[in-house]
């Protein structure tokens, strides 16, 4: 958790409430637009498969983690420029050096700034949950993920996944809080999507049936990106995109 | 005969169970105060906010319906609403892309090219209304009354069912909610508890309950958000879960034991439960003793349904059978013995099974209590006098439901009945169908059975919102208005949480699309019938609400919702008084001995697939209603097509792998379109499951055509239900189809001698 300079939003899904409806998948389309096929958010369904305990059939409700040291940031080649940031709670202010996707430092949560992302796909290719995707549908195409609905929590309303949620699985909340509730149970054991070798600190948190988080870790693990990772036409858009910065900047 | 009497209790049911006190507590909703201007703010945050009812599927969840810029930009459920509160599912989420839909009916449309071909000319509503009107009027002077048929479904429909009753027709179908699906478990709880525990609603407390029995019901992919939350609520709260069901469903991830039954034998199991019950003591003998009818007989009936011969007929291990029924005794009275919805199964002892579920609810003393069955509370609203009909529907003098002796007090005849009166003229000519809000090519088994009856009619015209395989066969379409831009009925929710609350229209209607009630109107104004009196909804809506002090502008006041106290339980002083015969729970049935019906359940095998050959199921996906979702851009995005489950086993004997495409090849040789093999330990080796609505054959659904496959077009043998006339969907078998190689379902559970097969016709 990275609760530097104040909160850290996260979200715990309880898989033995989650029925699997894809009231989240599709709330969050509506609530911002989101055109198909692309998602900041999705439900992928597991099983039925063997386990070592018991045959599950479960569900992937996935989303942007949030992270704590996110790829994403790290790749993003646009210059980083300082922008002053204000806690709407505190009226606290900071100024930051950010690059076009950042994790806004009251929230923990990681934004994209729309006016200065260049569309290049590089955070796309970066994130090991597939959690970005880069919107061609624009004339100018940008990198689109979930915000955690961050302009809703502004205004006090919660995610609208969180909202929608029939069974009540997602719970929302700040992590440096002791009394939250998604503080309580990530500390009773809440498991994350993560592994040895990818580990970026991800502040979604899963909890359920053993047999049904062992098939979620079994096949939903993040998985390593490398520039081989990225294919042609993608890596060549980054090089484009990148180069055309490098000219207007020149 | 009973028949009559029969009758009078379904009326006596609503009487019996005590009246109600009124009360409203409706408060103002909170208006949230925005600085700057409102719809300029992002995502759906100061959007205009208009309560509603959803109507994306039948069970009508509160919901607000956020309009920017005259546009429907988002749909939340209402806050107010004691059964979602601002949740929906995914459909209610996506009711913006039906409203939307490119492919909608926008306009009156005329068959210009042959029937079926789904070639049309826009005509104006006033030409499009004068040709229903004019051929209705022409069908029956020259054949009579019942020559009209109406195939209705909705709440669009409802009005239009009025018009049909009014010219004196019996034949409208009441349909798909009845004859193909709810009609056996009605008939069964009606006879047994005296009212219909599973209808449209299933009375069942399932979040104050102890244990849950279900018996191939899918809760969570069959989903409707009460209910759901009902049962999740529950599971939370530490009920116990027993799932009996072929496939590992999403209810069978979350259950304590899973029995893979073998299909058609759930009788068996439940009659063998039920011995087992008496014969260990593990009844409620204080209830039963005060509460029940014909406990000897059920008794003497059963005895020799053991848990071994259960175990050998249904294919379970028997330790696991006896730890399911000692699981849901030790929780007794607060036992959820699920009654089920979708009952048209096997069409012989569908009605039979249901008894025996109610019989064990009862056995528990689970009826009218905490985490049992509980009773439906009355909501003191009639229905508008200007908008139902004041004629009753004539006698028939050959009713096609005649030969059903339970079907009398539901309305409307057996579907199937009045498609083979259709295509044979027999015992009269059905010349005229009337369609609204129900795709029956997707849903009435033998699909190939119903066109050739459309080829006979002389007119057959739609009320729909998009151009379906069966739209596309009409002569004449009316564009029906959606949910969203329209009024309807004063809608009435009776469970745990009683409420009203109304639909009222977020927008106007695009195109020429019109309301229902405009639409309803117009052409009973046309045909001479004096329905559809009031002006217009808001009129007659408010002649309703009158009665409760209430107007629609009130009501919306309101925060759209009223909530009323419940009266679930009974009264633990008092004994029952069921709306049954007796007053008591009918163990044994008299009325159906009456019909020389088996009083109290047998098991009577359903015949088992024949050789080489896997029984085909179905069921459901939560992010598609029946066939009417699947073009829905965002829930066709969500879930496109279908998958066939294979059990890993047969599909390792038969070379499939994961993901392989194959095709599905059924017992009279009708093949399925290509579908992707599932490969999964989690269903019976003896049955393939695809789940419902998929595969359409209209080429103006642009997105959903071709998807995937279509169950109802291999469900092309059915059995008739001997009560009431349900058409049986599980009696049909398959084989795979892989590289142009018909494969043979291998045999890895092996049939015990007293299940016959299903014998093949010839020819």
């Amino acid at each position: 958790m990275n609760a530097k300079n104040g909160h850290q939003y996260a979200m715990v899904i309880d898989l033995d409430r989650c029925i699997g409806c894809h009231a989240c998948a599709l709330a969050c389309r509506a609530e911002w637009q989101v055109p198909v096929p692309y998602r900041r958010n999705w439900l992928k369904r597991l099983g039925p498969e063997k386990t070592p305990y018991g045959i599950s059939q479960t569900f992937y409700p996935g989303l942007c983690n949030h992270c704590d040291a996110p790829a994403c940031i790290t790749v993003c080649p646009v210059d980083p420029e300082e922008r002053e940031f204000r806690c709407p709670d505190t009226g606290k202010t900071i100024k930051m050096a950010v690059r076009a996707t950042y994790k806004e430092p009251f929230t923990g949560i990681v934004l994209i700034d729309k006016e200065r992302c260049i569309g290049c796909g590089a955070c796309v290719e970066a994130c090991p949950y597939g959690a970005r995707y880069l919107n061609e549908e624009l004339d100018e195409p940008k990198a689109d993920k979930c915000t955690f609905c961050f302009e809703r929590i502004r205004y006090g309303e919660p995610p609208a996944c969180v909202k929608t949620c029939v069974a009540d699985a997602r719970i929302f909340g700040d992590l440096t809080d002791k009394n939250s509730e998604v503080y309580k149970l990530v500390k009773k054991g809440a498991i994350r999507l993560r592994t040895k070798e990818v580990d970026l600190g991800p502040n979604v948190y899963y909890i359920g049936q053993k047999k049904d988080l062992h098939l979620l870790k079994e096949t939903c693990a993040p998985r390593e990106r490398t520039w081989e990772n990225v294919k042609a036409p993608d890596r060549r858009r980054i090089i484009m995109a990148i180069a055309k910065q490098l000219r207007n900047l020149g | 005969m009973k028949r009559r009497q029969f009758l009078k209790l379904s009326a006596a049911s609503c009487a019996a169970l005590a009246a109600m006190e009124f009360k409203t507590k409706g408060f103002l909703r909170p208006s949230s105060s925005y600085a700057g201007t409102k719809e300029q703010l992002p995502g759906s945050l100061g959007s205009k906010e208009i309560t509603s009812v959803c109507e994306m599927c039948f069970w009508r969840c509160p919901i607000v319906v956020k309009v920017k810029n005259g546009k429907v930009v988002k749909i939340e459920g209402n806050p107010r609403s004691p059964s979602n509160g601002s949740r929906v599912c995914a459909r209610g989420n996506s009711g913006i892309q039906l409203l939307y839909d490119p492919d909608r009916v926008k306009y009156p449309l005329k068959r210009v090219g042959a029937r079926g071909e789904g070639k049309w000319t826009r005509i104006s509503w006033n030409e499009a209304l004068d040709e229903v009107a004019h051929n209705i009027k022409k069908v029956k002077a020259k054949y009579g009354s019942h020559a009209l048929a109406f195939f209705d479904h909705g709440a669009s429909a409802e009005y239009f069912r009025e018009i049909f009753k009014a010219l004196g027709t019996e034949n409208y179908s009441n349909e798909p909610a009845f004859f193909q699906c709810v009609g056996p478990v009605a008939v069964a709880y009606l006879s047994t508890l005296g009212y219909i525990v599973s209808g449209t609603r299933q009375y069942v407390d399932m979040s104050n309950t102890k244990a849950i029995l279900l018996v191939g019901s899918h809760l969570g992919e069959n989903l409707h958000v009460s209910h759901v939350r009902e049962f999740v609520e529950g599971l939370a709260r530490g009920a116990k879960l027993i799932v009996v069901d072929p496939r590992f469903s999403t209810a069978a991830g979350k259950a304590d034991l899973w029995l893979p039954i073998r299909p058609g034998t759930d009788t068996a199991l439940l009659l063998a439960w039920i011995n087992y019950v008496i014969q260990n003591n593990l009844y409620d003998k204080d209830f039963v003793k005060k509460n029940c009818r014909g406990f000897k007989e059920l008794k003497e009936a059963v005895k020799e349904y053991d848990l071994k011969w259960a175990s050998r007929i249904c294919d379970l291990d028997q330790k696991d059978i006896k730890t399911a029924i000692e699981i849901l005794a030790a929780s007794r009275p607060q036992v959820v013995i699920y009654p089920g919805r979708h009952s048209a199964w096997y069409g012989k002892g569908d009605v039979q099974r249901h008894r025996c579920l109610a019989i064990l609810a009862a056995l528990f003393g689970a009826i009218g209590v905490r985490g049992g069955i509980y009773f439906p509370t009355p909501i003191p609203i009639g229905e508008a006098e200007c908008l139902i009909g004041v004629e009753e529907a004539e006698e028939s003098d050959t009713p096609l439901k005649e030969k059903f002796p339970f079907a009398d007090p539901f309305p409307g005849s057996p579907t199937d009945e009045i498609i083979k009166a259709t295509l044979t003229g027999k015992p009269y000519p059905i010349k005229l169908w009337g369609v609204c809000g129900v795709n029956l090519l997707q849903t009435i088994p033998n699909p190939y059975q119903t066109m050739e009856a459309i080829k006979k009619l002389d007119f057959i015209f739609s009320v729909e919102i998009l151009p379906t395989e069966t739209a596309i066969w009409s002569d004449i379409i009316l564009p029906d208005a959606t949910y969203l831009e329209r009024y309807d009925h004063v809608y009435k929710n009776d469970e745990l949480h009683p409420f009203i609350t109304l639909r009222q229209p977020a927008i106007k209607p695009l195109g020429e699309a019109r309301s229902p009630y405009w639409i309803a109107q117009q052409l009973a104004k046309r045909l001479g019938l004096s329905l559809f009196t009031c002006e217009n909804e808001v009129a007659y809506l408010n002649s309703q609400l009158k009665e409760i002090g209430l107007s629609v502008e009130k009501l919306v006041q309101k925060g759209g919702l009223v909530t009323f106290p419940a009266k679930s339980y009974r009264d633990p002083k008092k004994g029952l008084q069921l709306p049954t015969d007796s007053g008591k729970v009918e163990l044994y049935c008299e009325n159906f001995a009456d019909e020389d019906l088996d009083p109290v359940p047998k098991f009577e095998p359903t015949p088992a697939p024949p050789r080489g050959y896997a029984r085909l199921i179905y069921g459901r996906v939560p992010v598609h209603t029946f066939s009417r979702t699947m073009n829905n851009l965002w829930l066709h995005n969500e879930w496109p097509e279908n998958q066939v489950w294979i059990n890993d086993e047969v599909a390792a004997r038969l070379g499939i792998k994961n993901g392989d495409t194959v095709i599905l090849v059924n017992q009279d040789g009708f093949k399925s379109n290509p579908i992707k093999a599932k490969v999964t330990p989690g269903i019976r080796p003896d049955v393939l499951y695809v789940a419902h609505g998929f595969g359409s054959r209209s080429p103006r659904l642009t997105k959903a055509y071709q998807k995937g496959v279509s169950d109802q077009f291999l469900i092309t043998h059915y059995v008739e239900d001997p009560f009431m006339g349900a058409s049986s969907h599980r009696t049909n078998f398959v084989k795979i189809i892989k590289d142009g190689k018909i494969l043979d379902i291998p045999e890895l559970r092996p049939l015990p001698p007293e299940i016959p097969r299903f014998e093949i016709r010839k020819g």
